[in-house]
């Protein structure tokens, strides 16, 4: 399983005394979009940040490129490729979209800049608002900048936390093409709630309840069957 | 006239001298949210060190650069020993910095002595000279020189460089810095020492200024500074910069006046400004818990 | 803030838990008779009481709140200076006394309500700052009115003779002591106390569940400093004299931090063993330093061991002690974890 990026094997999270996750299993390949569905308070930001390292798991573990990395510092984690988009975006309010894009840039060599240039193609309003500061940054265009900095790197994997939240569905129909364009070099592990999104560029599919992945599959196989959809999504 | 003039360079001096002071625990708390207690301690300990080694080797340069290493040292085994240990704990935090300070304190008297030390001015910085009409003291003039040097300085790096691009970053959001691939320790380590040394070097300046040093400039100092984070707000070098020349001036200007209640002023205008506006006159972070 | 402390619960097997406080009782009052031979021994201990008791109004703020306060020392100072100019400047009778007693009350609890709405709303960091420059503030302002308090000289006065006898005073510094801690004790098992506590281990939480923080913390605080007010009272009646260096300085703040961490944070108890250590180990540096001048530092020591306790050993003594006796419970009951 060459394309197989990332392995999580049954972890476990607290938080303070709360036992958030309760076993999470999932496999992300490169190429294709893995969607993480779920109703409110599932899990599924949590699975993102154990991932990440900022909730690190107490028990299970995670392997990217066959490299265990739960345990490993966020920063490490990042380094070795995983990119991550949170849902209030993190853009640095007081920085401008060029800081923003400058200090997530961790080299500045060649090949950093063509994946700059890349993307500010596939996002020109960004160029536009080069000099504008975070905080003045429409939701849209936060959303852009969130996803353009954890591009910028030659990451193989991203992760993506509910993205279309709050933005203009011409915005949303912009994000989704760009995420379609993105996979192609690159991993995406996404959270999301709108199930029109998530179907139409989705490739598989986990569904988290109470903290464990419950079922999953190929997108087509949930778009397909009603009752799963209703029993966790809350989709008649 | 003349006494103003006096009375205007004495405050721009402290100023600048509580600015140093400030401008290390206002990165340190707006980056890594630690209210460094001992603070005063690496400030008072840079101005021992720092006048014994110039004492002892007769070069005023070489003190200044004993005290801020000094303060770096100091800086650097407080962090690794003491303040990662504790880190995110509020409580431990504050009661162990606290704890540092007294012993930093208590060390400078077993180590050098309770009593006054003299600290004098080099012979090329002591004395005054006139300018038109006015007399300006010529080591008044070299604190207020360098603290602006190292205000410009710090404002350089914070802008324009990628270091104080991450600093600044961090400060907004810790979290997403470290998202990024930039290892927090170091940088909490880089900032601590730099404010440290900033301590120390504000320390060895002391000395000529006041002419005598004592065990308790630490603590004396560092409350200043506090005032001086609090009214300034946090992780703004020039908002720092202007709250402590604004602190120095007034302080020069009440305790001329009315020398009983200067610090009783200090302390109003601080709950004052917690109260009112708590984010400081020009700072990114609030100091209210809600 | 998850503190990890064990919440005050009510103890469920109540005879054997009430026996042993009732023996704790009769080993105190016993302990006064041991050295009433010796009337610097009878010192010692009236002031552990009376350590103690500060300290445990300090633990109520820092322990069961969750609040930092570097200032406490300056309602102690405030006990005890009002005593003494009551005994001074009107006369030592146990009707100035009483009229003393209900002074401090007012005063501590006025001071401590004021302070404490202005203030606790602040981070934990800049309310910890201002109360340090507050109780600065006090001693200068007590060195500077030399007209009531003689500044950093002090002065004496004279007490009701009862209280002259060591012994005596020594029985009732105890007895005050035993006093105060079912008092406080009662008050943290109260539903107030419990909300206290709820506050120290998560304030948003407590927050979310609508209680009006802020209220309560300042209840906290008016209690705490009474108390400490009442503790340098009985201070100022046993010394029979007040300096500001005495009842102002900041290193009594540091004695009780001491205790209180030593003892044990949120663990009432661990105010009085604390309070026993502490005298009895920094009467035995001052006496070192007689012979080997290294001690006279006494204070770097303290320094020293306080932050190796808070790093090492941050529940102090009785509070380790609950956590391993707790955690004993839970396996023995073959509990989930």
């Amino acid at each position: 399983m060459m394309n197989m990026l990332l392995k999580v094997e049954q972890i476990e999270t607290y938080i303070g005394q709360y036992h958030i996750l309760q076993g999470i299993s999932l496999e992300a390949n490169r190429g294709e979009v893995t969607v993480l569905l779920g109703r409110n308070g599932a899990g599924k930001t949590t699975t993102l940040r154990t991932i990440m390292g900022l909730s690190p798991a107490r028990t299970g573990r995670i392997l990217f490129d066959g490299r265990e990395i739960q345990g490993l510092p966020t920063h490490l984690i990042s380094r070795l490729g995983i990119g991550y988009v949170p849902e209030d975006q993190g853009i640095f309010g007081g920085l401008t979209v060029e800081e923003n894009l400058r200090v997530a840039m961790q080299n500045e060599d060649e090949k950093s800049k063509e994946r700059l240039e890349w993307i500010l193609n596939l996002f020109p309003d960004l160029k536009v608002a080069w000099k504008r500061k975070g905080g003045n940054l429409s939701g849209g265009q936060k959303q852009m900048l969130a996803i353009a900095r954890a591009y910028v790197n030659d990451n193989r994997l991203l992760l993506i936390d509910e993205p279309s939240k709050g933005l203009a569905p011409v915005m949303v129909e912009k994000l989704m093409e760009s995420i379609l364009a993105i996979k192609e070099h690159t991993g995406v592990i996404l959270v999301e709630q709108n199930f029109l999104m998530a179907s139409r560029i989705g490739n598989r599919f986990y569904l988290i309840d109470d903290g464990k992945t419950v079922q999953n599959g190929r997108m087509q196989e949930l778009i397909e069957n009603d009752e799963l959809k209703r029993k966790y999504l809350g989709i008649a | 006239m003349e006494l103003f003039i006096t009375l205007t360079t004495n405050g721009l001096a402290t100023g600048m001298l509580i600015f140093l002071l400030a401008a290390g625990l206002s990165l340190i708390f707006g980056l890594m949210s630690v209210l460094n207690f001992a603070h005063g301690g690496l400030f008072a300990w840079g101005a021992y060190v720092g006048t014994w080694v110039y004492m002892n080797t007769g070069s005023f340069l070489v003190g200044i650069v004993a005290g801020i290493l000094t303060g770096m040292l100091l800086g650097l085994i407080m962090e690794r020993l003491i303040i990662q240990p504790v880190y995110g704990n509020h409580i431990q935090q504050i009661l162990i910095t606290l704890g540092v300070m007294i012993v930093l304190g208590e060390l400078i008297k077993a180590v050098f002595s309770a009593n006054p030390q003299g600290a004098p001015a080099p012979s090329w910085l002591s004395g005054s000279f006139e300018a038109g009409n006015i007399i300006f003291v010529k080591y008044r003039l070299f604190i207020i020189i360098t603290g602006f040097i190292v205000l410009i300085l710090l404002q350089y790096v914070l802008t324009k460089t990628k270091l104080g691009l991450i600093v600044r970053a961090g400060v907004m959001n810790k979290e997403m810095i470290q998202a990024l691939g930039v290892n927090i320790k170091k940088v909490f380590l880089f900032v601590f020492m730099l404010g440290a040394g900033l301590a120390g070097l504000s320390g060895v300046l002391l000395g000529p200024y006041a002419n005598v040093i004592t065990p308790g400039i630490g603590m004396e100092y560092q409350m200043l500074a506090f005032v001086v984070v609090v009214i300034g707000g946090m992780g703004s070098i020039i908002g720092t910069g202007l709250s402590a020349i604004i602190v120095g001036l007034a302080n020069a200007y009440i305790a001329y006046q009315w020398p009983q209640i200067s610090m009783a002023v200090n302390m109003l205008i601080m709950i004052a400004i917690l109260i009112i506006r708590p984010q400081g006159l020009f700072g990114a972070k609030e100091a209210h818990s809600r | 803030m998850n503190t990890g402390l064990p919440l005050n619960q009510p103890k469920r097997r109540i005879s054997v838990h009430h026996l042993s406080y009732l023996i704790l009782i009769l080993l105190l009052l016993l302990v006064p008779l041991f050295f009433k031979e010796s009337n610097s021994s009878l010192i010692i201990i009236s002031n552990i009481a009376i350590m103690a008791v500060f300290a445990m109004s300090y633990d109520l703020l820092l322990g069961y709140t969750g609040i930092i306060s570097f200032g406490h020392v300056m309602f102690f100072g405030i006990g005890a200076y009002t005593v003494g100019i009551f005994m001074k400047k009107f006369d030592y009778t146990w009707l100035y006394l009483f009229e003393a007693l209900i002074t401090v009350v007012i005063i501590t609890a006025t001071l401590s309500l004021l302070l404490g709405a202005l203030t606790l709303r602040l981070k934990a960091h800049f309310f910890a700052m201002l109360t340090l420059a507050v109780a600065e503030l006090f001693a200068v302002i007590g060195n500077k009115w030399r007209s009531v308090t003689n500044g950093a000289d002090g002065f004496s006065f004279r007490v009701p003779d009862i209280f002259r006898d060591r012994l005596i005073f020594a029985y009732v510094a105890i007895i005050f002591m035993i006093l105060i801690f079912f008092a406080l004790r009662q008050f943290t098992l109260s539903p107030v106390g419990r909300i206290l506590q709820g506050i120290r281990e998560n304030e948003e939480r407590m927050e979310a569940l609508g209680y009006h923080i802020l209220s309560y913390k300042i209840i906290s605080f008016i209690v705490a400093g009474f108390i400490a007010g009442l503790a340098g009272m009985m201070y100022g009646i046993g010394t029979r004299f007040v300096s500001v260096p005495s009842v102002l300085g900041v290193d009594l703040t540091l004695d009780a931090l001491l205790i209180t961490i030593v003892g044990g944070v949120g663990t009432l108890i661990g105010a009085i063993l604390g309070a026993g250590i502490i005298e009895v180990v920094s009467q035995m540096l001052q006496s070192f330093a007689k012979t080997y001048p290294i001690f006279e530092r006494w204070l770097l020591f303290f320094g020293l061991a306080y932050i190796l306790i808070v790093l090492f050993f941050p529940y102090g003594i009785v509070g380790t002690m609950r956590m391993v006796w707790e955690k004993r419970r839970y396996r023995r009951r073959g509990s989930k974890s």
